[in-house]
């Protein structure tokens, strides 16, 4: 274990993981156990959950986890198939597998639904204005009335005046300045704020024109083409130990994959173990992030959302390449290196994808109460006349009644953050 | 005109006469000899939602089985309670029972299958019970461990996409420069590997003498040319699986069939517009699998044919990560569709709930054998 925080230290010690039922607390001790690789907003939920279950009416919280311990019984969860202090694929295998998981499934959403508004309410407490922007490529062919739709209702259309050099567009948009005046763009300027949280600002893309914007060494830079050759390596050595080591399946893959850990040399998310954790498991928790870029943006900001719940997000999509004949099917080969077709953009199909993305990732941030309320969310194409803006009433842009210029719309961000 | 005959009791006779070349069997009101019937499910494996197939928003993404909805039973409810994941949801459409075993094929189905069932109940002999299955994790999914069941009763299982990619991986690692975009390159060397022997893809084909064998061998290279020389860019193993499937109903003609396609699970890429893609070209498969079965004179009139999706995916709303997955229980997940087409099923549409669990049994009953314990029930509605 690496240095758990002395107050989830003190509770163990204090038998709190030993009264709660097994399948609760063998997930979380799970959790818990790289400390020093979790977020800060991770640290702090798990103290939170756990000194709550700890000063509440022992009577109470016995009742509260009863019907998580009589789906147990109904399992047959026993030592012998659930030990104390492990949690791996083989217990959630044994989950999904048990006849009476939909039980248990429907009990540990009851503990929930009693516990989370408890800690909701804390977190409302201490809220803070956030700000969400969403970028759609300028290679993209479809102009704003042809984007967002599947979200546009929750929101205001909101006319914008672009520049004439449209590559000043992002740096106008972001910075408030042309790219010529290399002024810091929002997320450094939050950062270098005092007294903001750590991983507070994250930019997550899948070129690196956003990134390129920022040099701020607080701010969290996810770019799938700066990672390109960490993901080649996973690749490579992904298949190498399906080939060589002739695993048999996840269970066994998964436990090698945490060795593979990124290098300092090939990002600079690897000088922060944090974000190097972060990094690998995003890239290797299936769900195409080694393959597809735009589902790299996508599952980095789910899981950035989820985990680090940072105030700034600058989230950029890019276009999707073709499946390439015959050699797709090869899924840790490098298609560019292993077929000579040349590679071709499929602009629809990057269109379908970013249209039901849009609405994954808005619907994800509202599930955390950090962002309900007091985001206010910007989705915008670059180079285009129009956004979509989903705000809380009191935004100022919500009110504008002309196409707005870009250094209007980052000076609203800034005052939205109180920068 | 006939002297003495009038002309409504012409036009009588003539279409008396006419009707048995003309009309199917279901409106002709016969009953067809269960031992003549054929029996071909279809499932879209990997997973399809609701949404994007018979919800109103989604039936242009299949126009083919919208199409042959009214000619057959349509289930709107068709449940997976069972395990939501491929191998256990598969084995509980052929067993009849829910499958709660290793989800990576490392354990066959628990108790007897259908085609153990067919087999032993009909006696019928190797050729006549196929898996063409583009998972490759289905490789034990033909038979069950049962000792007084298993595999001499078991059916053959293809995985046409596992030759597929062992060939393009061979041809990468040989001609890393370009060889994979030469379609011939890639048909002599699925080929070769074919020759080579059907275990080292993880086939299960019995053999009944060098002479058999060789036949299906000589079957399955057909099927590969029809593919690698088919008008689109050859990307999916689905379409090989169709093309094997096709060849198998044509020289083995067997009674019972598993066609599982696969290609929607490239939704766990993150890719809705390829998930959509897939969707269709299943839609089309099934649709070119349905002429294949009108066209050919073993199944023609006398093949039942029963479609349904393995599992569905997480809902858009509140769930892990919508169509990517299929691990939050919701209906989205759980709640499916069943459409059975062809010899002696009646038309029509029921809201009554099916099981994934009731198709075994509703096979069973379409070709006359008895089975073991089940706790899916036949579909009364189509028998």
């Amino acid at each position: 274990m690496s240095k758990l925080s002395p107050t989830l230290e003190a509770l163990i010690e204090k038998g709190l993981f030993d009264r709660l039922p097994v399948t609760f607390s063998t997930f979380f001790f799970d959790q818990i156990q790289d400390w020093q690789l979790l977020f800060p907003a991770e640290q702090t939920y798990y103290e939170r959950l756990f000194t709550l279950l700890d000063r509440s009416d022992p009577l109470q919280v016995e009742a509260l986890f009863a019907p998580v311990r009589a789906a147990e019984v109904k399992m047959g969860v026993t030592e012998a198939v659930w030990p104390k202090r492990k949690f791996t694929l083989d217990q959630v295998d044994f989950l999904n597998r048990s006849p009476h998981y939909a039980d248990w499934r429907r009990a540990i959403a009851d503990v929930f639904a009693h516990i989370d508004p408890i800690l909701d309410a804390e977190t409302a407490r201490h809220g803070r204005a956030r700000l969400v922007i969403v970028i759609t490529p300028a290679e993209l062919p479809a102009g704003p009335d042809r984007l967002w739709k599947r979200i546009e209702q929750h929101g205001k259309r909101i006319a914008l005046d672009p520049p004439d050099d449209a590559s000043d567009y992002l740096p106008l948009f972001l910075t408030g300045k042309p790219a010529s005046a290399k002024a810091p763009a929002i997320t450094d300027l939050f950062v270098s704020t005092k007294g903001q949280p750590a991983y507070g600002a994250w930019m997550v893309e899948s070129g690196d024109q956003i990134a390129a914007l920022s040099n701020h060494e607080s701010v969290v830079r996810l770019s799938y083409s700066r990672l390109a050759d960490y993901r080649a390596r996973l690749m490579t050595d992904v298949q190498k130990l399906v080939d060589a080591e002739q695993i048999r399946g996840p269970r066994q893959l998964s436990a090698r994959l945490k060795q593979l850990q990124i290098r300092a040399n090939e990002s600079e998310l690897g000088r922060d173990p944090v974000l190097g954790e972060f990094a690998r498991a995003v890239l290797l928790s299936g769900n195409g992030t080694l393959l597809i870029n735009n589902t790299f943006v996508e599952w980095a900001t789910v899981q950035g959302v989820r985990r680090a719940r940072p105030v700034v997000s600058v989230i950029g999509y890019g276009i999707r390449n073709k499946i390439k004949p015959f050699s797709s099917v090869l899924i840790y080969t490098d298609q560019d290196a292993a077929n000579p077709i040349p590679t071709q953009a499929d602009m629809l199909g990057s269109y379908v994808d970013l249209e039901i993305f849009h609405q994954y990732i808005w619907q994800e941030f509202a599930k955390y109460a950090e962002y309900r309320g007091n985001t206010a969310f910007l989705f915008v194409a670059d180079g285009t006349d129009g956004m979509l803006a989903i705000a809380p009433p009191d935004f100022p842009l919500l009110s504008a009644t002309r196409p707005v210029k870009l250094e209007e719309v980052f000076g609203s961000m800034k005052d939205w953050l109180a920068l | 005109m006939l002297p003495g005959i009038t002309k409504r009791a012409f036009l009588r006779l003539a279409g008396l006469s006419i009707a048995p070349r003309i009309l199917p069997s279901w409106l002709r009101g016969e009953s067809l000899d269960t031992n003549q019937r054929r029996v071909i499910i279809v499932t879209f494996g990997g997973g399809v939602r609701y949404s994007e197939t018979f919800a109103s928003e989604g039936l242009h993404n299949i126009p083919r089985l919208a199409g042959l909805r009214p000619d057959g039973f349509f289930f709107r409810n068709c449940v997976n309670a069972g395990v939501l994941s491929h191998f256990n949801s598969t084995a509980s459409i052929l067993t009849g029972n829910w499958q709660r075993v290793d989800d990576f094929g490392f354990q066959p189905p628990s108790g007897p299958t259908l085609f153990e069932y067919y087999r032993k109940g009909a006696k019928a002999g190797p050729m006549d019970a196929w898996i063409v299955a583009t998972n490759k994790s289905f490789a034990t999914m033909g038979a069950s461990g049962d000792k007084l069941w298993g595999a001499p009763y078991g059916a053959n299982v293809v995985l046409p996409k596992q030759l597929l990619i062992d060939a393009v991986k061979d041809v990468v690692r040989k001609s890393p420069s370009g060889g994979v975009a030469d379609r011939e390159n890639v048909h002599r060397q699925l080929e070769t590997i074919l020759a080579e022997g059907y275990e080292g893809v993880g086939w299960t084909i019995f053999k009944a003498g060098r002479q058999l064998d060789q036949h299906v061998r000589e079957t399955l290279t057909r099927s590969l040319a029809d593919y690698i020389n088919g008008p689109e860019a050859p990307t999916s193993g689905d379409e090989l699986t169709f093309f094997i499937t096709r060849e198998v109903m044509r020289e083995f003609a067997p009674r019972l069939i598993l066609v599982n396609f696969w290609d929607m699970d490239v939704a766990h890429w993150g890719s809705y517009s390829l998930y959509l893609q897939a969707v269709t070209r299943t839609d089309r498969l099934t649709g070119m699998l349905w002429d294949e079965i009108e066209q050919n004179p073993h199944y023609k009139d006398k093949t039942a044919v029963l479609i349904l999706p393995e599992l569905g995916r997480d809902g858009d709303i509140n769930a892990a990560n919508g169509f990517l997955n299929h691990r939050s229980g919701d209906p989205s997940c759980r709640n499916m569709w069943m459409l059975a087409l062809g010899a002696g099923i009646k038309r029509g549409e029921t809201d009554r709930s099916v099981h994934h669990v009731d198709v075994a049994a509703t096979a069973a009953s379409l070709l006359g054998v008895n089975t073991g314990e089940m706790s899916g029930t036949p579909a009364s509605e189509i028998l």
